[in-house]
């Protein structure tokens, strides 16, 4: 079994007293307290089109991906590597073409992910003026059993 | 203004052959801007019913197409206890207890038969829940007296 830790520790001056959040959580498989053992490793993806980008294919026979399943346990990491520039442009990240969030250059994210047939983990690349084909590096990795 | 800042460690002595320490920071800035920060803050401890579901974090005009950034964290202790995060009737993932997520949130309010209120079923009675909202203003309630 291997141990492994996400700890997350967000600090601010947003309020009147300091405002401090830390938590560590260590990865296990789904309902246990045994640890993950699998990862995709730090993976790369640079690309330079506004067009949507697959980035966890679901469906990609014998791929990583297939092996996520709703009732087993993953928890996906993805850093937007660009400069944040004039935070106009972001990365939309969707869940089966649904909208999550946008990660602004140098923004992550960290979340768990119930994977099945057509939840693949995609992105689109955007701006205030719409789809942007300026070229964009994502840095990823998934933890799951 | 504000100065927000996230830091994730990703760590494993035994995971891989080699040490995994993986190490992000970011600034919670406004969208279109170079680096002003987020100013308003939501923060909430819950102790919901089970099999309930439940807008964790609601939609509103005024957190829409804005740069957002949720915090949930499972604060149960049973390993098999946990909650479904969904975006959109869309399925995120689970938490399961002790587990937490950083991600930025899109509030698309364009979808005409489910809305982007990020929603939490708890799969357990008592299921304690702490969450943030980092913002750029939302749209409250009027009084109705």
């Amino acid at each position: 079994m291997a141990t492994t830790t996400a700890t997350i520790a967000i600090s601010s001056d947003i309020a009147d007293n300091t405002f401090s959040i830390s938590n560590q959580s260590t990865l296990y498989t789904a309902g246990t307290d045994t640890g993950i053992t699998e990862t995709t490793g730090l993976a790369r993806k640079k690309v330079a089109t506004s067009s949507n980008t697959v980035l966890l294919d679901h469906g990609l026979a014998g791929g990583i991906a297939q092996d996520v399943t709703a009732d087993r346990s993953a928890k996906v990491y993805i850093k937007n590597m660009n400069d944040r520039g004039d935070g106009t442009k972001w990365v939309n990240i969707l869940l089966a073409a649904v909208e999550i969030g946008r990660l602004y250059g140098g923004d992550f994210m960290f979340f768990p992910w119930s994977g099945g047939d057509g939840k693949d983990i995609e992105f689109t690349c955007e701006s205030t003026s719409g789809a942007d084909a300026t070229e964009t590096t994502l840095e990823y990795c998934v933890f799951y059993e | 203004m504000a100065t927000t800042t996230a830091t994730l460690t990703l760590e494993s002595a035994d995971l891989l052959s080699d040490n995994l320490s993986l190490s992000a920071s970011m600034s919670l800035y406004k969208s279109g801007t170079t680096a002003t920060g987020l100013e308003q803050l939501n923060y909430h401890r819950a102790i919901l019913a089970e099999d309930g579901d439940f807008d964790l974090i609601a939609e509103s005009t005024l957190l829409s197409e804005k740069a957002n950034y949720v915090y949930i964290c499972n604060k149960n202790t049973d390993v098999t206890h946990y909650c479904i995060i969904s975006i959109n009737s869309e399925v995120i993932g689970r938490l399961y207890a002790g587990d937490w997520l950083f991600m930025p949130w899109d509030c698309d309010l364009t979808h005409a038969t489910a809305d982007s209120s990020v929603e939490i079923i708890p799969k357990e009675a008592d299921a304690t829940i702490e969450y943030a909202l980092f913002h750029n203003g939302e749209t409250l309630p009027t009084s109705g007296d």
